[in-house]
């Protein structure tokens, strides 16, 4: 697969010569006055994501996010003093057409810098392709653990953290609590897919260690539709804590199951499906205390935050969500890079210091300063959101606080 | 395992049980009436409950009130589909093709529910979606019990109809015997007309029940109709007591070895129990001679 890579490349580079000396002569005249090698006077990042195909819906979500941020930054006098221009690819959601739209993008579009497509399974060929071309490679969609263990080391993912660091902040918040207070017993149920269940298998071996009986775990095939039996299980052990590892329709499934065995923990959490809209409607007025970690919301208090919520909502007329936030990031990220570095352009020196800036920095961005391993996980956490008076709102950590956490939930 | 969690295992199952068999009643129908297996059954349920969390949306009524205009409806789909469709298929190669053109039945439905409501999940908000009754110990749920009341009440009267009515004795004399029964003066193909329509209603009374408790969205009736058509061979192609007893049974199983099995390995007693009785007794437990006309 290396060498047909290689010849392939061999052929697009034979192809980019050609069409770079047909154009050698306007570029001649277009660069009089420039600056820089390059001598244009803008900077074209070049992308190729999901328009179409399985991650449409998301995939539409990061180009508003993209295209939102470039306009920003075109309106605040640009990049290095230089315009943003962005070159979007489709590639129908498929591995293969992302790593030959990055292939392009990079020897025949010439771009000067590269952003990341959505999800794991495009984000894992399109970084491969990065990598050989020695381009920075800052990504708004790849939680699972598989893309950090690829050994690439031009990768950024420009989020809070990866699945497994999801519950961190209640986790700490349950080890701070008073010997007392503390829960002694937790249960988990979690569905069999790589990112729910990292979510509260990270949160379960942060408890245990801190001393937390498992008493219950688990685990369900993505198509379980009948979630009794599950829940009897877990009200059967009486648990203190009862977190799940779930999306949307298993986290409602679940939740009514364990409220129609009467069963009252004293904190209930689960990922994903808390901070969907729908939620409340499906389970009523019975959400008060149920806990939710989250990559991202409106209402985050961090500068840049409210900043981007406003640009974003007067460009389109809602507020933005987390795909759209991801891809701000993302540009945020890359521009720190840029600013520090000076240079915007495809030279191995310049994307080099891009990277080498990276490993170091701490960049502030719409959902907190994020800095990373050598990886490229983030070592942020996620909010925790708790539906407080039937709203859901931000309880850690403090200083984003909107609502103060509540230890034991009200009867659901 | 506890006292508390058997007991709450053991009534679990039996709720189960009771949806089961009342969403195998009319896949069995179909089976014994006119050899069609109606792969299309389950996607008419996942209609019957959209068209219940619809009424529910829309009027803010009960969605068990929805029942008087699906089961009337589906009434006639049946019926329709029965005599304009699959009438037409030709006798030698009946039991293939209805797999076909119900397969393709399917499709057609679970792509309208997706135009019309999108892929969203849905569930219907009641407000006792989460409450229950004590029982020494154990909680049952009320949306639980009045499904399984609709079941058993769908059941019986499907049973008192098939044995006390004319209709019902029509009905199993073209079961048992199609020739004999044209002999009879019986219009065998009215009579195989109402059986698929009256199958169809159990589908609008089953779909009503299932939305009550379970969150649907329009791919939903592929993961019932491996379990519901385990039921029927189990049961006996054609029979709605053995379905009922096989649907009993089967829920009981899952859910009390879902205690030391875990999720996954509980529902692969659908497909175990499945080949045991292709082995042991290939015609069902309670069909008798029907399915050895296969």
């Amino acid at each position: 697969m290396f060498s047909h890579r290689k010849s392939r490349r061999g052929a697009l580079a034979v192809t980019a010569c050609l069409s770079l000396a047909a154009s050698l002569g306007a570029c001649g005249l277009d660069s009089g006055g420039g600056e820089g090698e390059g001598g244009d006077d803008e900077i074209v990042i070049g992308v190729s994501l999901p328009l179409t195909g399985d991650f449409s819906e998301p995939g539409k979500g990061v180009q508003r996010g993209y295209e939102a941020w470039a306009d920003y930054v075109n309106e605040n006098g640009g990049l290095l003093g230089k315009d943003v221009r962005l070159e979007i690819l489709d590639d129908q959601s498929s591995a293969d057409r992302v790593a030959s739209d990055y292939e392009k993008l990079i020897n025949q579009d010439k771009v000067d810098l590269v952003f990341g497509p959505f999800s794991t399974r495009l984000v894992v060929p399109a970084a491969q392709v990065a990598q050989d071309y020695g381009f920075l490679f800052v990504e708004p969609a790849g939680a699972a653990e598989e893309v950090f263990t690829q050994g690439f080391d031009n990768l950024f993912y420009a989020a809070p953290a990866i699945a497994d660091d999801h519950y961190n902040l209640l986790a700490e918040q349950i080890i701070a609590m008073p010997e007392g207070e503390r829960p002694k017993t937790a249960a988990y149920a979690t569905m069999d897919d790589p990112f729910a269940q990292g979510t509260a298998y990270g949160l379960k071996d942060k408890l245990e260690a801190a001393g937390v009986t498992t008493v219950a775990d688990e685990v369900y095939p993505p198509n379980t539709t009948d979630f009794s039996s599950i829940a009897a299980k877990v009200a059967d052990s009486k648990a203190d804590i009862v977190v799940g590892g779930t999306q949307y329709q298993d986290a409602v499934n679940l939740i009514v199951a364990l409220q129609q065995l009467n069963f009252q923990p004293k904190m209930a959490a689960f990922s994903t499906a808390p901070t969907n809209p729908e939620f409340p409607e499906a389970i009523g007025s019975k959400t008060e205390g149920i806990l939710s970690p989250t990559g991202y919301t409106p209402d985050a208090k961090y500068p840049e935050n409210q900043e981007f919520v406003e640009f974003y909502t007067e460009k389109n007329g809602t507020p933005p969500s987390e795909d759209e936030a991801n891809a701000w990031t993302t540009g945020e990220v890359v521009a720190a890079a840029v600013e520090d570095a000076e240079c915007a352009d495809p030279s191995q020196e310049c994307q080099q210091k891009l990277i080498d800036f990276l490993r170091e920095a701490t960049v502030d961005t719409v959902v907190g300063p994020l800095s990373w391993d050598a990886e490229g996980r983030p070592e942020s956490a996620h909010l925790i959101q708790q539906y407080v008076d039937g709203e859901i709102r931000i309880v850690l950590p403090e200083d984003q606080a909107e609502a103060e956490f509540i230890a034991v939930k009200p009867q659901w | 395992m506890s006292g508390s969690l058997l007991l709450q295992s053991i009534i679990l199952g039996l709720l189960l049980g009771g949806l089961y068999a009342l969403l195998a009643a009319g896949l069995t129908l179909y089976f014994g009436v006119m050899r069609v297996v109606m792969i299309a059954h389950s996607a008419f349920l996942v209609l019957a409950a959209y068209l219940a969390w619809y009424f529910q949306r829309e009027t803010g009524l009960d969605p068990l009130l929805s029942l008087l205009v699906t089961v009337p409806l589906f009434f006639v789909v049946g019926f329709t589909m029965q005599r304009l469709l699959l009438a037409r298929l030709r006798p030698a190669t009946l039991t293939m093709m209805s797999v076909l053109l119900t397969f393709a039945i399917a499709l057609t439905i679970e792509g309208l529910l997706g135009y019309f409501f999108s892929g969203t999940q849905r569930r219907i908000q009641l407000d006792y979606s989460g409450s229950s009754i004590e029982f020494f110990g154990a909680n049952i749920a009320v949306v639980k019990m009045i499904a399984f009341a609709l079941a058993a009440v769908a059941l019986l009267g499907l049973w008192a109809l098939m044995k006390l009515t004319r209709f019902g004795q029509a009905l199993r004399a073209t079961i048992q015997h199609p020739e004999a029964a044209r002999l009879l003066g019986i219009n065998t193909d009215r009579i195989a007309g109402f059986g698929f329509g009256l199958g169809l209603a159990t589908a609008a009374i089953g779909g009503t029940a299932l939305s009550l408790d379970s969150t649907i969205y329009p791919s939903l009736h592929w993961h019932w109709i491996g379990p519901l058509m385990a039921i029927i061979v189990i049961g006996g192609l054609g029979s709605i007591p053995g379905a009922a007893i096989a649907a009993m049974v089967l829920g009981v199983s899952q859910s009390l070895l879902q205690v030391p099995l875990g999720t996954t390995w509980a529902q692969t007693v659908f497909y175990i129990a499945l080949f045991a009785t292709l082995m042991v007794r290939p015609q069902g437990f309670f069909g008798g001679r029907l399915a050895q006309r296969f």
